[in-house]
């Protein structure tokens, strides 16, 4: 019963690279996300956190062990049927920002619905999610005359476009101010209120604060599994493993 | 999709507007050297077409060949070979002409015999064609006398030294003053001038112009000592039976010449190697200059496709920098959903985007440069024909999707494989 209700299972699962001597970046990691949920992963540098957010956001490939999204063995599917989940479950909000220099504001954020099976009205769906982080006012815009803020912001919608289930965030404040940065972490909870499944990969504390719960990585491991009680800044920590 | 992919790839050519007229140049003159090529190919054609129609479509060669052991285009090339080394045939006389003439088709025909000689007036001396020929050439072919006569039937008969010359041969020996009754000089031999021909121009690789008419049987027994032709031209009644009629003149042939006839008939003017003398139709003429032509045009083509190929390597080499380029923004566009034939379709799109506008280009500046030609030819005053072939346009424009693709493939499948992983945190 538990197991349908998880939005994203994974058991043991393992990644290695290299071809001759070869190297682990995750080890049997496994744990479950509700739908809903909103997940902190931390950890130092080449704890495997990012790979694990690659494997989770279905742009690699793992190794071994297995994973579930939404209940579908990932593993048997072809790389069309990953991109379609990408393009219709799942938004990508990275710490460089990653938008179209030569496209405007509009058009980065509606660059997933290029993709998307429902290509009606694609600008205007992109004007709302735009206006929904605050944007409606740069849509003409190039990338290039934004802030960072709005940059990011910029990020938050094209991931929204879409309406995903999940968004995966890899460091979103990593290139901002404190203000900007909180003003994005600000969306993230809002969205997260409004039912969308947040991931989010950081390193700093008081951002991973803002979530329910902290998944902490070391050596390509998970070596804690946290619920936060209070968050943002005072809490009360929930041991889970 | 597509539009989406267009869009992009029309975005992406605008950043970088030099790259992009460099590589649509180079596919432009490829194209354009195709399509001037091919209309080139057309004009040259109609050129021979009109000149070998002036010799008359209702008319039969015949004209010697180096007798060879070997059959069909073999035969041929021997034959060619061997008149080059300096190979005389003279078996082709007068007596074959007078006995051709009593075939029923037959309705006319003049023998040939062409020769180079120094011709002089007073202290002027002037090395130019002597075209020995009976009275029958004025009625059969197109020339015409422009002043004075030609020779007469009886004149050629009583071995009459008289002269017809050709307007260009008029000017250099006599200038602005009129030759009609003058005499000129032939191997040391006074000849009287009775006509002078009107402009003709060259026909093939004749300059009609150029030539002192002279009558054939003054020319056999007064000056060179000869008996022999070089050719026979004749006209035929019908044209429907000139298949008949050509095979017929090479029976009468091989009977005078004692040649044994083919054991297997071979139709055409390419016959067995036995033979000492070549009959062929006008219309076979046209057919083998046709053939030729559209061989040499399609050799053309092929050289200027090199060139095609070297602006296909140029779209190739700005493609994998574009792919290079925008590696990060592949990686996002997997990222987000882009299939690899997504991808794949972005790029052969702005390949094709670039090869067709150079297809495009080209064949506006291929129709600009013939153009140029044909207008330049007429300026020289030859009679060139400006035809812009409709398998030009198609060779062009398939050639330019063609490459687009080509060129674009390697490209696009290096996009597409790429891993947005890799692609997305490459720096820019």
């Amino acid at each position: 019963m538990a197991k349908t209700t998880n939005l994203i299972e994974v058991k043991n699962l393992r990644r290695t690279f290299g071809d001759g001597v070869q190297t682990q970046a995750l080890r049997d990691v496994s744990f479950s996300v509700k739908p809903g949920e909103f997940v902190a992963i931390m950890g130092p540098s080449g704890s495997g956190k990012s790979t694990l957010m690659h494997i989770l956001g279905l742009l690699d490939r793992a190794s071994g062990g297995e994973y579930k999204f939404e209940g579908k063995n990932v593993n048997s599917l072809g790389d069309n049927e990953l991109a379609l989940l990408r393009n219709e479950k799942i938004g990508f909000i990275f710490q460089s920002f990653n938008l179209l220099q030569r496209a405007t504001v509009l058009k980065n954020v509606a660059l997933p619905l290029i993709y998307s099976k429902n290509k009606s009205n694609r600008d205007a769906r992109a004007k709302k999610v735009l206006e929904s982080v605050g944007l409606s006012h740069r849509l003409n815009y190039f990338t290039n005359q934004i802030s960072g803020g709005e940059r990011q912001r910029v990020a938050i919608a094209r991931a929204l476009v879409n309406n995903a289930s999940v968004i995966f965030a890899d460091e979103p404040t990593g290139n901002l101010d404190s203000k900007s940065g909180l003003q994005i972490m600000k969306i993230l909870n809002r969205l997260n209120t409004e039912g969308h499944t947040i991931i989010l990969v950081t390193h700093e504390t008081y951002t991973a604060e803002c979530a329910q719960r902290i998944i902490q990585m070391k050596d390509g491991e998970i070596i804690s599994d946290e619920k936060v009680e209070k968050r943002r800044g005072i809490h009360s920590k929930d041991v889970i493993k | 999709m597509l539009l989406s992919s267009l869009e992009l790839a029309l975005q992406s050519l605008k950043t970088h507007k030099m790259r992009t007229f460099l590589s649509v140049l180079g596919m432009a003159i490829g194209i354009a050297s195709i399509i001037v090529v091919f209309s080139a190919g057309a004009g040259v054609k109609g050129l021979l077409f009109d000149q070998i129609e002036s010799f008359g479509m209702d008319s039969i060669q015949v004209e010697i060949k180096v007798p060879s052991g070997k059959k069909g285009i073999a035969s041929e090339q021997q034959s060619a070979i061997s008149l080059l080394q300096g190979a005389q045939v003279t078996t082709l006389k007068l007596d074959d002409l007078e006995d051709i003439l009593k075939l029923s088709n037959v309705e006319d025909g003049y023998g040939l015999l062409m020769t180079q000689e120094a011709v002089t007036y007073r202290n002027k001396v002037y090395r130019t064609f002597i075209w020995s020929t009976g009275d029958t050439f004025i009625n059969i072919d197109q020339t015409k006398v422009g002043s004075g006569r030609f020779f007469s039937k009886s004149e050629n008969r009583s071995l009459a030294r008289v002269v017809v010359l050709g307007s260009q041969v008029k000017e250099r020996l006599f200038g602005d003053n009129d030759p009609i009754g003058k005499t000129i000089k032939i191997r040391k031999a006074r000849f009287k001038v009775i006509g002078v021909m009107e402009e003709r121009g060259s026909v093939m690789t004749f300059n009609f112009d150029d030539f002192i008419y002279v009558p054939i049987r003054t020319m056999h027994k007064k000056i060179m000592g000869v008996d022999f032709l070089h050719n026979i031209i004749l006209k035929v009644a019908d044209m429907e039976i000139v298949d008949e009629t050509a095979e017929k003149i090479k029976m009468v042939l091989r009977d005078n010449h004692n040649i044994a006839p083919p054991k297997e008939i071979q139709e055409g003017w390419m016959d067995t190697g036995n033979d000492d003398f070549r009959v062929m139709s006008m219309t076979e003429i046209l057919d083998l200059w046709n053939e030729m032509s559209s061989i040499l045009t399609l050799l053309l083509v092929a050289i200027v496709a090199i060139s095609l190929v070297v602006g296909g390597v140029g779209v190739m080499n700005v493609m994998f920098v574009i792919v290079n380029e925008r590696t990060p923004e592949i990686g996002l566009r997997k990222a987000v959903g882009a299939k690899y034939s997504d991808i794949m379709k972005q790029f052969l799109v702005e390949s094709i985007l670039i090869t067709f506008t150079g297809g495009v280009v080209g064949t506006i500046l291929g129709i600009l440069i013939s153009f140029l030609v044909f207008i330049g030819a007429n300026q020289f005053g030859i009679d060139w024909n400006f035809v812009l072939p409709i398998k030009s346009f198609v060779v062009a424009i398939l050639f330019s999707i063609i490459f687009g693709v080509f060129f674009g493939i390697y490209p696009a499948r290096k996009a597409a494989r790429l891993n947005p992983i890799e692609a997305i945190w490459r720096e820019d």
